[in-house]
């Protein structure tokens, strides 16, 4: 079968993912949960499940299924299973806004979402992780697929997490009444689902990526080996330090297991900073394209995110700023490094879907030449700029300033969305290079039917 | 009667950062039998000379002014071919009896896609049954879907510096 290197429903993953990510922001700028509600208020758990489920899990997963084939030089195993885990994901995602929506008190449908939403979730992450884990599984796992390995096990404990949280809520479970999940198993959930999932899967992905198109060298540093280790035992302390404490009945061990796991994720963070300066000084690609360039704005949200967070514990204001650190973890770190490579990965992924058949055979144009670098280098800035703000906005607790930096972030969201859009119909390519004959234009989202 | 030598241009594909390589060997391909092809190039295309006399191309250059190009080639007589005119080896698959690469690339250096062009490139440039030896940064697996479906033949392996060293049979 022709291109089945490339994955199918990437593109419709992707789309997803920009969909909520997009609806979420308009939320945030007409004022919909936090700040206005409280932080662990129904509106709030709408918005924050659009970005964290809605964008970035299904932004991973999608980038997942096209490059942990290309990492390990194997095809993905299950490959008709990505579709159902799209769309177990993204009935349970509808299942559980409904059901945050209903604790609002804003619709009322009789249906038990919340509970439906505890089953589908943890089905469709079982599914796509198991795709990707038996992908995994038996092959010499080069550097960057381990820190994918911890992700997918992140993943697992996030989602059974979230389904409990779920199922209590729900009311569906009396049993889960006595339980105080709130002090425990939330910031587990919290970090293990921000930090394990999201960010190790991440630096993961940029062990790769960065290299790759900057051509930097990317033999396997001892320093990488450090951001791994310190990473990893971070987050089983993290994951851990609570249901081990109440086995042992030392509850106080949680606190200290849970300082340790900060300490050592400061660590991981500091070794993964001098592998990113070290990737970018040592490029041989003198002209560093728009998305290597982007990507260092997320970061320095990450550096600013460690610092904020040292800063926080150090005061103990942790829990009075919490939200602000969220914010920055969320919207700059990880959406502005989903946002930076989606503007490398989908043109580069259509220029493949289309003009890989005439490859060397006719000329082609660049994969550049898809996307418009110079007026998209402005909508990054204003990107970064209203995050920033947005994120000072929330410490110095300025509702309405947030939602100017909020607007800020969805409209440069908007323009960089329009410019997929773009180069998906690769609208910015001259028209006499366009289609050479052979050519196979893609369609905006879906698979082409063969 | 032999029609006109086909004029191509390509210092305007060059000058924008493009790629002539494609555009030459279309237009190489679309050339009546023993028509010429006229190039007109910013530097002296040597790697062509060497591609075009694998089918059956005699060049003759000439430096025209800024420091410009014009290379002529025309087919010597009998020898011209499309690609279909060697027959293969009949050991095709056991890449022991394979012929010595016909061109050597080395695109370590290279941003992707570029690599995989420049090495499909090349192996739409041979005859059938001809090798190319190419040098990659890593082991190409788009290019692999690619060849495949091309029906061409390739072996590969990692050489100790960590780069992909392919060798492809043109089918």
């Amino acid at each position: 079968m022709m291109h089945s290197a490339l994955s199918r429903w990437t593109m419709s993953y992707f789309a997803a993912a920009l969909f909520f990510f997009v609806g979420a922001q308009v939320l945030m700028v007409v004022g919909y949960g936090f700040p206005s509600a409280a932080a662990e208020a129904p509106e709030t758990l709408v918005v924050v499940h659009m970005i964290t489920i809605g964008w970035l899990s299904l932004l991973m997963c999608g980038a997942l299924f096209q490059f942990l084939p290309v990492l390990i030089a194997r095809p993905l195993r299950g490959e008709g299973l990505v579709l159902p885990a799209l769309l177990c994901l993204l009935a349970g995602l509808v299942c559980l806004l409904g059901g945050f929506l209903e604790v609002s008190g804003a619709i009322e449908t009789g249906v038990p979402l919340l509970a439906w939403a505890g089953v589908l979730l943890p089905v469709g992450f079982a599914i796509a992780a198991g795709v990707l884990g038996g992908t995994l599984w038996g092959a010499r796992l080069p550097f960057p697929a381990r820190f994918v390995t911890v992700g997918l096990l992140s993943v697992l404990a996030t989602a059974v997490l979230g389904a409990l949280f779920a199922l209590q809520l729900s009311g569906r479970l009396p049993a889960l009444a006595e339980l105080d999940f709130r002090t425990q198993a939330l910031p587990v959930h919290i970090a293990v689902g921000l930090g394990g999932w999201l960010s190790f899967s991440a630096i993961g992905v940029s062990y790769r990526l960065l290299p790759m198109f900057m051509l930097s060298p990317d033999k396997e540093r001892r320093s990488s080996k450090i951001v791994w280790w310190a990473g990893a035992i971070a987050l089983l302390l993290m994951a851990l330090a609570a249901p081990l404490a109440s086995l042992f009945g030392t509850p106080d061990v949680t606190v200290s297991a849970r300082i340790l796991a900060v300490q050592l994720g400061g660590v991981s963070l500091i070794f993964y900073g001098a592998d990113l300066a070290f990737f970018y000084r040592h490029r041989k690609r003198r002209a560093v394209e728009l998305n290597s360039h982007a990507a260092k704005g997320a970061f320095l949200a990450l550096a600013l995110s460690a610092a904020m967070l040292l800063t926080l514990l150090a005061s103990g204001t942790l829990e009075k700023h919490a939200e602000a650190l969220l914010y920055l973890v969320a919207f700059g770190w990880l959406s502005g490094l989903g946002l930076s490579q989606l503007y490398k990965i989908v043109p580069f992924l259509t220029w493949l879907e289309c003009y890989g058949p005439v490859m060397g055979k006719k000329p082609t144009p660049r994969v550049q030449d898809l996307v418009a670098e110079p007026r998209d280098r402005v909508w990054f800035a204003v990107y970064f700029l209203s995050v920033t703000v947005g994120a000072a906005a929330l410490l110095a607790e300025q509702p309405s300033l947030f939602r100017i930096a909020t607007g800020g972030t969805l409209l440069a969201s908007l323009a960089i969305v329009s410019e997929l859009v773009l180069a998906r119909s690769l609208k910015n390519v001259p028209y006499a290079q366009r289609s050479p004959e052979g050519a196979v234009p893609p369609r905006l989202f879906l698979p082409r039917t063969h | 009667m032999t029609q006109p030598d086909y004029e191509l241009d390509v210092r305007p594909i060059i000058a924008k950062g493009g790629e002539p390589f494609g555009a030459i060997m279309e237009a190489v391909a679309a050339l009546a039998p023993g028509q010429g092809l006229r190039l007109l190039a910013p530097f002296k295309p040597l790697p062509l000379f060497h591609v075009l006399a694998q089918r059956g191309f005699e060049p003759k250059a000439r430096e025209i002014d800024n420091g410009d190009w014009e290379v002529t080639f025309r087919p010597t007589a009998g020898e011209q071919n499309s690609g279909a005119a060697v027959s293969a080896p009949v050991q095709t698959v056991d890449p022991n009896t394979w012929p010595e690469p016909a061109v050597e690339l080395d695109n370590r250096g290279l941003e992707p896609p570029e690599p995989m062009v420049r090495t499909l490139e090349g192996v739409e440039a041979l005859t059938s049954g001809q090798t190319l030896a190419a040098l990659l940064p890593r082991e190409p697996l788009f290019l692999f879907e690619e060849l495949e479906a091309r029906g061409h033949l390739w072996r590969g392996a990692f050489d100790p510096e960590g780069h992909y060293r392919i060798l492809i049979r043109r089918g």
